[in-house]
């Protein structure tokens, strides 16, 4: 299939979604009050963006996602990087990554409320928390995806630790350190999302919660597209940085 | 082994071709149009006969066998096996061993041997019967319990060899079985193969890159031109069986060797 | 000094936290209001045992039917979109963008349609768990073997025998590893589902303890989700290994070289 047809079937598919979540509500099919139709959550998503109690919210809930990803990944790659260099450590603390991962770490929320009480901090320590793992483990994984004759063949030509880390390590790991970032972005924005619909009185998350508590559909559903765009507009921005710079990985 | 060649089928048909290949071409359909890949092979192997099949890479060498094997149709031409067309796989009269062996890493080596068998409804006592038959035959007795990746790769070929030969198709097709494997190992299997062969007389079809392969191993050698491929030379190898290491040291040897090669260095 | 066997320090580090756990909360270093000694809920455990029991039951309740949409769907629709290259072509990345969005943020949406009951648990961690477990299907689809299916070919194979003697079992370890990632993300998304709205089960009562501030409840029911959740992993691992004898021993030639789970494949849990 060309990559035309790919898009028009796409584009079509797309097309007959929005028809019928614009139909289906219009027509009774669907109890509008439960799924209002599309026209009706778009026009409430523009009225949103103009109330500066949105605005408010969209700035908090940006700032803990940024602040939350600078904590969390240089202490999550320096973690992950000792577990792949340092293979009695990671002898150690591999099988444990596992066990861990299977636990749903939301339900350590309540211990950060307790410490931090309900705010900016508690929801910035726990999604930190729950990104750091994910760049731990991917931190790991892409040290030891160097291949070691790459390294042997540097350190034959007498290449220094410093010049083996930037002219073999840092090129060979670049594509996978801006996937494993784009991911951690993934679970961090998750990790505020919970913390804010758990217990926040501020952020986007927590005004979700509430249309969703107080049955205003309309609302609810205009927080949801904008969080979605905004969510794949990043992810996508990032993978086609990562295309740009990975033209050699098979 | 009861099933092993009919000696009466081979008497009457003494002398008969086991293959015959006439005026076959073949193209496909490139990025910018059609692209000849075979043109005009014809050729005949005589039953028990075990011909080698040489050529640059790329030259279709493999096409050719997938289309004797059923595995594809041809474009243009006409391939007869024991008299009949092949134009699907047909596991009893033709066995077909690849460069991979691809045993199912699921299943036991017997396991694996029986496949063709089992998929046809073959009776347990009869499948574990010839399964261990073929077992013995490629030497590799006591290892039926085994998973393949358990086995070398010189195991793992004999075990897709025994798979190969366990319906006892009268025709077995080839295609670079040898080369994954370390060059000290080809040529224990292929000294193998020449046993097996020659205990069992079935005609052969064998393709390689090895120019030394080709003339150990070869009745006769076609020399296939670069794409698009055409047969450019038939090769009679006179040197008496058994086929002993020794011989690849005779002038003989080097001169149908180098032969060959004069042939392929002109078409590259 | 010899270096301690790997495996050991792993329960020693485990015993310490335990120990920890006990001995911190009771010499006043952090209030028993943040951390209740290990002792104090174990004891607040075994004496609710009947009430956490009864919402663990919940909880595994919603867990299973979930996992019947997270993995029946998505084995069966990553099979296909995995296997068919056109179904591949065109939506495998339409449902890996989707991926990026946190499907929490629908979570409101599941509860003003289903009510607080057990249904939208059981819609939201479903749906939680269907895009991971398809898209590893998907993947794990295509390192079947290609030269399998030309080798059955020639053997004489029928469609349907190429099917079932060939693509499913080789198929096995990919559905395996589904199940097993299905599992875990259901656990995890019924869990954070109970603690956001929720009348009953175990998630439920993290939120109501935590609200009347009954610390030792809260961490007894976290206690619960913790071993829950590991005792899950345990057992599908043992199974998988049970199952897939020769994948495991194919696959321990690659672990000298790079973990057992890449990178790219989701890895469970950001809640």
């Amino acid at each position: 299939m060309t990559r035309t047809q790919i898009i028009v079937i796409r584009l079509v598919l797309l097309a007959l979604v929005l028809g019928a979540w614009e139909g289906l509500p219009r027509a009774g099919i669907i109890n509008p009050l439960l799924l209002p139709p599309l026209s009706d959550v778009l026009v409430m998503l523009v009225d949103l963006i103009r109330r500066p109690m949105v605005q408010e919210a969209v700035a908090v809930t940006a700032l803990e996602v940024i602040v939350a990803f600078i904590i969390a990944v240089p202490i999550g790659a320096a973690a992950g990087i000792l577990i792949a260099e340092n293979e009695y450590i990671g002898d150690i603390c591999k099988p444990m990554l596992f066990y861990v991962f299977s636990i749903p770490k939301s339900i350590f929320l309540p211990m950060f409320i307790l410490v931090f009480g309900i705010g900016f901090q508690q929801k910035v320590a726990y999604a930190a928390f729950t990104t750091a793992f994910v760049v731990l483990m991917s931190a790991a994984a892409a040290v030891e995806s160097v291949r070691s004759d790459h390294i042997m063949v540097a350190r034959s030509y007498g290449a220094t630790k410093t010049q083996i880390l930037f002219r073999v390590y840092v090129p060979s790991m670049l594509p996978i350190l801006l996937e494993a970032l784009r991911i951690a972005m993934i679970f961090n924005f998750t990790g505020v999302m919970i913390a804010e619909m758990y217990a926040s009185r501020t952020g986007i998350g927590h005004l979700i919660a509430n249309w969703g508590e107080n049955f205003q559909m309309p609302q609810l559903f205009a927080g949801v597209i904008v969080l979605s765009a905004v969510a794949i507009v990043f992810n996508e921005a990032v993978r086609a940085l990562e295309a740009k710079c990975s033209t050699w990985r098979t | 082994m009861q099933h092993l060649a009919n000696v009466s089928q081979l008497r009457a048909q003494a002398g008969e071709a086991a293959i015959e290949v006439e005026g076959l071409s073949h193209t496909y359909a490139g990025a910018n149009g059609s692209v000849p890949a075979l043109v005009d092979i014809s050729l005949s192997v005589r039953k028990g006969r075990f011909v080698v099949i040489v050529g640059p890479s790329g030259c279709g060498k493999t096409s050719l066998l997938m289309m004797l094997a059923g595995l594809r149709q041809q474009t243009d031409g006409a391939i007869l096996c024991h008299g009949q067309p092949m134009p699907k796989p047909d596991p009893e009269r033709v066995g077909v061993i690849f460069q991979e062996a691809s045993l199912f890493p699921w299943l036991t080596t017997l396991d694996n041997i029986e496949f063709p068998l089992s998929l046809r409804g073959t009776s347990r006592e009869e499948r574990r019967r010839r399964s261990q038959a073929m077992l013995s035959l490629v030497g590799l007795e006591g290892f039926g319990e085994r998973y393949p990746h358990e086995l070398s790769g010189g195991m793992k070929q004999r075990v897709s060899i025994a798979r190969g030969l366990v319906q006892d198709p009268p025709v077995l097709l080839m295609d670079e079985p040898f080369a994954a494997l370390d060059e000290q190992t080809r040529m224990t299997m292929g000294h193998e193969l020449l046993r097996i062969w020659s205990t069992t007389r079935k005609t052969v079809v064998f393709i390689t890159h090895s120019l030394t392969e080709a003339v150990y191993l070869a009745d006769e050698v076609l020399v296939m031109s670069a794409r698009p491929g055409r047969i450019i030379d038939h090769i009679e190898v006179e040197l008496p069986r058994p086929r002993t290491y020794e011989m690849m040291a005779t002038d003989v040897f080097g001169r149908l060797r180098d032969r060959i090669w004069q042939q392929i260095r002109k078409t590259a | 000094m010899r270096r301690p066997d790997p495996a050991a320090v792993r329960w020693m580090i485990l015993a310490a936290l335990l120990v920890l756990w006990e001995v911190v909360p009771l010499t006043g270093a952090l209030p028993e209001l943040f951390l209740p000694s290990l002792s104090k809920t174990l004891t607040v455990l075994y004496i609710d045992r009947h009430i956490y029991f009864a919402a663990l039951l919940v909880t595994l309740y919603e867990v299973a039917l979930s996992m019947l949409i997270a993995c029946g769907l998505g084995i069966l629709i990553g099979a296909l979109v995995g296997g068919l290259a056109m179904l591949r072509e065109l939506l495998l990345p339409v449902f890996s963008s989707l991926y990026a969005v946190p499907i929490v943020i629908l979570y409101p949406v599941f509860t003003a349609w289903f009510g607080i009951g057990s249904s939208s648990k059981i819609a939201f961690a479903g749906i939680y768990g269907f895009f991971p477990v398809m898209l590893s299907t998907a993947a794990g689809i295509r390192t079947i073997d290609p030269q399998f299916l030309l080798a059955a070919r020639s053997m004489g194979a029928t469609l349907p025998q190429q099917i079932t003697r060939v693509i499913i079992p080789a198929s096995l370890p990919t559905v395996f590893a589904g199940l097993r990632l299905g599992g875990a993300l259901t656990i995890i998304g019924v869990v954070v589902a109970e603690m956001l709205t929720a009348s009953a089960g175990i998630g439920y009562l993290v939120t109501l303890n935590r609200t009347i501030l009954d610390s030792p409840r809260v961490f007894a029911a976290i206690l619960a989700i913790l071993v829950l959740s590991i005792a899950y992993y345990m057992l599908a691992r043992a199974l998988e290994s049970r199952m897939v004898v020769w994948q495991s021993a194919g696959r321990r030639q690659q672990q000298s070289s790079s973990r057992g789970e890449p990178v790219a494949v989701p890895t469970p849990a950001a809640a």
